[in-house]
């Protein structure tokens, strides 16, 4: 418990000092605690389970706090090579990493929350904390996207809102470890308070009918910031729906999440086919992702050991995605597909990562994606038949080949090379990292499945 | 408290079908700061009669933030630019729109009784939902930012109004939290605003990428 | 004693009609602080134009010519179904009731509109055209009205609906009531083509209902506009003693109680007109298609009534 709350000072003192600081300090801060914020959530997976009257840390919740770091970690040394390349930023580089750190800050406190209405409180500061974030690249297009995420999102989360209130006039308390123990009488109330809970959280998390700002953010803001949204800032409002389908498990919400889910999947498979910029390609890949997890999340037992794989091994990969999509669009200056071509000669590095990481987001084997996708599927099968199972795989199917047709004809294609094809180590560097991670988490699997075995869903 | 509710509760519908109607940024607004004022009052009244310090922090935050506040300062940006008063484009015709939010209400009532009846009842009990669809569609109907802003305000009133009057007795950590939650998006979002107008001018058509 | 009362009203009203019109007028160029035309000056228009020669397009049928005369009649028919200065049904009272008046209405309004589709002029239909679509669209909002009165008094007659707001105090302050009131004076805006929504000028671009009777003249021109006087009299004086006003109006049978009143009711009508006269003169007229706009607010009044009522059963 006492690492938690130094895991709270830590960024706090980080996130004030850095509005204080110069920017080379700052940097150095924002480094120094994302490499102690790691340890420290490593220390708090060794620990026991903690439920007090403010904390409340189940193994999702530490699988959660160790994703959310080391997310943190690789994107803010991405940043610093990165930054350079950003003409006229809206915030000085200090208040970027100020606001990198209470955006983290915020994502922690939302995944250890006891209470939920401190949960939906810290889901909404991220979305506070992130705006500006958005907005970095200070154009049009950005600011534009920005102001579509925060008011598509608080709308939504104001829905979540009403929905936690009906609990609370359910189960006239709101403390999870006490609700998730003792389960509520199922009635309409509840019911509905868990649908709109749930309709809010989706909001944030991309989730079909709501998920519109989603490719316009992804799209627009600078690579780093794409790759925390995605990575970590999705599974946290997801947290959110899992927490909401631990106090209300009944079989209409399983049903409700996983035709949500489906939804998901199967528009943004379709809508992949035909797009033309690679982030936002990118983006609805994460809203398929996302889609899958939230099913795999309805069905439970192996459906909730393949989502939680899937989520962690989507986080690095899909990072490691927006990271590489950052460095082709610092040296072709373009966001469209047809306008890059010839990356193999041009920049074999990210070319060569890029074809890996666009067959790890899409649950291609080797990759612990395909894991938490086969899992998944398998559930599906087992629990809603063959009809399900087919659209389900139908779906994925034409996300794998969008995506991977398009990356490697950007790959492959020949053109004209281009003369500033420099990367720096750091900016090539950190994308392998996360990709190796993203391979690695199948060895992580065993340890997971022995963790989750005591969480109810 | 029921009656006063009743009456606040379809003013503030009137008030919303209002805001639909008009075409002036500047009346918009004003019609909103009335609408903060009303709930303000009726949560201080409440609150005095109840004897709960929470409904007064609520009234006095919903008439400094949403009645003072934020509608003075898109009234100051609006003097500043004059070529914004008038709202150049609205997506769904005026209208419809209103017969839409008037729909809204009705599916609210609707949904009200066939589902929450039994446990929350109350008369009036579907206001609060009503305004909340009306803030959303506000926001989904009109294409300028402070409208939308405005909307999403409307939405906000409408959970004050349905916190503070149906549940006055949740925990004051979490009302807090909300608070500063509520308080923050509404700063973050004038800040985006700000900026966003003073780069709409230079774009006329919706940008391409966004499509699809 | 009845048909007395009748007859009584209905000279009333006859009488009466043009003055109310020529006050608007009056107060409404005084408003503007300009002098203004005389009270009577209506009166004044109805003699000269019963003494000019009528002249009638040649394509035009014996309906065109007939239609003045039978809309007068049934104007005056139902100024005796009426509560104007009684709260007693007069000897014609049982004949219809709320939707009978609203149907003998939009029966002299299709007859107008035929006769001025068979004068063959331009201008004439483009008025018929902009009458049908906007009355298709503030006929609901007067129905909804109806309804609502329905429920409460379980009864569509205007006679009972005004006593039962003259002694229930319950039912006059209630929310449902206010919410008609106010919808009833949208729609009695539209429907008397006050400012918001029609001007009367001699601008054909502005022009709804003044459009229908462009091809008239003479005598028949003089009953249309006589029509029109008594139309919006008896609009007024509905809007009055069932809905904003109700008090006051005689219940039982009594010569001098309703003598009395026929005063107090031109008292009544003084002060609407002087609200309509501020309307007429600080607000300007919507574009043709912002009408639909006013009219759907119009609409969601009358429809919130009802909402009101099944909220709070009238309680509030």
């Amino acid at each position: 418990m006492i690492y938690t709350y130094l895991l709270f000072t830590l960024l706090i003192l980080a996130s004030l000092s850095c509005f204080a600081a110069k920017e080379k300090s700052a940097t150095l801060i924002t480094l120094f605690s994302s490499f102690v914020s790691i340890i420290l959530s490593l220390i708090i997976w060794l620990s026991s389970t903690i439920s007090t009257n403010f904390l409340y840390i189940d193994p999702i919740s530490k699988i959660m706090l160790i994703v959310t770091a080391v997310i943190y970690t690789t994107t803010s040394l991405f940043s610093v090579s990165y930054f350079k390349h950003i003409k006229k930023p809206l915030l000085k580089q200090n208040l970027y990493w100020a606001f990198l750190n209470l955006f983290v800050l915020s994502m922690f406190f939302s995944v250890i929350a006891a209470n939920l209405g401190l949960l939906w409180v810290g889901i909404e500061a991220t979305t506070i904390t992130s705006a500006l974030l958005v907005a970095i690249d200070n154009n049009y297009p950005s600011i534009e996207a920005s102001w579509r995420y925060i008011i598509i999102v608080s709308v939504g989360l104001i829905v979540s809102l009403v929905g936690i209130v009906f609990i609370y006039a359910q189960a006239h308390t709101l403390d999870i470890a006490y609700m998730i123990q003792n389960h509520q009488d199922k009635n309409r109330l509840i019911l509905i308070g868990s649908a709109m809970a749930i309709i809010g959280f989706g909001t944030k998390a991309g989730i079909f009918p709501m998920h519109t700002w989603l490719p316009d953010v992804h799209g627009r803001s600078i690579a780093p910031i794409s790759a925390i949204f995605s990575s970590v800032l999705l599974p946290s409002a997801l947290f959110g729906i899992i927490r909401i389908s631990q106090i209300a498990p009944f079989g209409q919400i399983k049903h409700f999440m996983f035709a949500l889910g489906l939804l998901s999947v199967v528009f943004a498979s379709i809508f992949m086919v035909n797009q033309k910029y690679y982030k936002r390609l990118f983006a609805y890949s994460s809203i398929e992702n996302m889609g899958v997890i939230l099913i795999g999340l309805s069905l439970g037992k192996t459906g909730l050991l393949g989502s939680i794989v899937l989520l962690i091994s989507h986080a690095f990969a899909k990072s490691s995605a927006f990271y590489l999509t950052g460095n082709i669009l610092s040296v072709y200056k373009t966001r469209k597909i047809s306008d890059v071509n010839m990356l193999v000669k041009n920049m074999p590095y990210t070319a060569y990562g890029l074809i890996l990481t666009s067959l790890a987001v899409t649950g291609a084997p080797p990759f612990a994606t395909f894991v938490g996708e086969f899992l998944i599927i398998a559930a599906v099968y087992k629990i809603y038949g063959f009809a399900y199972f087919s659209i389900l795989l139908l779906s994925l199917l034409v996300a794998f080949l969008s995506v991977n047709y398009k990356i490697s004809r950007m790959s492959f294609l020949d053109g004209k090379a281009m003369q500033n094809n420099s990367c720096d180590m750091i900016s090539a560097a950190v994308p392998l990292i996360n990709t190796a991670l993203a391979f690695a988490v199948l060895f992580a699997i065993p340890a997971i499945n022995k963790i989750l075995s005591g969480v109810l869903l | 408290m029921k009656e006063a509710f009743i009456i606040v509760g379809f003013l503030e519908i009137t008030l919303a079908i209002f805001m639909q109607w008009q075409i002036y940024l500047k009346k918009i607004v004003t019609t909103f700061s009335i609408s903060s004022y009303a709930i303000s009052i009726f949560l201080a009244v409440d609150g005095i009669v109840l004897n709960n310090t929470n409904l007064l922090v609520l009234s006095a935050l919903t008439a400094v933030i949403r009645g003072f506040f934020i509608p003075h300062f898109i009234r100051k940006k609006l003097n500043k630019e004059c070529y914004l008063e008038r709202e150049i484009k609205a997506i769904i015709p005026v209208a419809a729109s209103i017969v839409v939010s008037l729909v809204f209400v009705v599916a609210s009532y609707i949904v009200y009784h066939s589902t929450l009846y039994s446990f929350i009842n109350i008369p009036g009990g579907s206001i609060p939902i009503a305004l909340l669809f009306q803030g959303i569609f506000l926001i989904i109907s009109r294409n300028n930012a402070f409208v939308q802003l405005v909307g999403y305000m409307v939405a906000e009133n409408s959970l004050f109004l349905f916190g503070g009057y149906l549940f006055p007795e949740l925990p004051f950590i979490i009302e807090g939290g909300i608070l500063l939650d509520l308080i923050g998006v509404v700063m973050i979002s004038g800040i985006i605003m700000k900026l966003r107008e003073e780069n709409v001018s230079s774009i006329v058509d919706e940008f391409e990428e966004f499509k699809g | 004693m009845l048909y007395v009362l009748s007859a009584l009203q209905l000279i009333f009203v006859v009488i009466f009609a043009p003055l109310a019109v020529g006050l608007f007028h009056t107060l409404t160029e005084k408003f503007e602080s300009k002098v203004g035309p005389s009270v009577f000056q209506p009166y004044y228009d109805l003699y000269k134009l019963f003494n000019k020669q009528s002249v009638i397009p040649k394509v035009a049928s014996p309906l065109f010519q007939i239609v003045p005369y039978l809309t007068f009649s049934m104007y005056l028919f139902l100024t005796l179904v009426l509560p104007i200065i009684t709260a007693f049904p007069l000897s014609f009272g049982p004949v219809v009731d709320f939707i009978g008046g609203g149907l003998v209405f939009g029966a002299i309004g299709a007859l107008k509109k035929i006769a001025s589709l068979d004068s063959r002029s331009n201008y004439a239909h483009l008025g018929t055209s902009r009458t049908s679509s906007i009355g298709a669209l503030s006929e609901p909002i007067i129905v909804l009205i109806f309804i609502t009165f329905g429920v409460i008094s379980h009864t569509n007659n205007p006679y009972v609906i005004n006593n039962i707001m003259q002694t229930s105090s319950q039912w006059y302050f209630s929310l449902v009531h206010w919410f008609v009131v106010f919808a009833f004076f949208m729609a009695l805006l539209v429907e008397t083509g006050k400012l918001p929504i029609e001007s009367h000028s001699n601008n054909e671009f502005g022009m709804i209902d003044q459009a229908i009777k462009l091809e008239y003249s003479g005598a028949e021109l003089a009953l249309m506009k006589w029509g029109g006087y008594i139309k919006q009299f008896l609009l007024m004086s509905v809007f009055l003693n069932d809905f904003l006003m109700p008090f006051w109006v005689p219940m039982k049978i009594s010569l001098s109680g309703v003598l009395i009143y026929s005063i107090i009711h031109l008292v009544k009508l003084f002060f609407l007109i002087v609200i309509f006269a501020a309307i007429q003169s600080t607000i300007s007229k919507y574009k043709l298609f912002k009408n639909f706009e006013y009219i759907a607010v119009a609409f969601a009044f009358a429809f919130l009534a009802i909402l009101v009522y099944f909220t709070t059963g009238g309680s509030v």
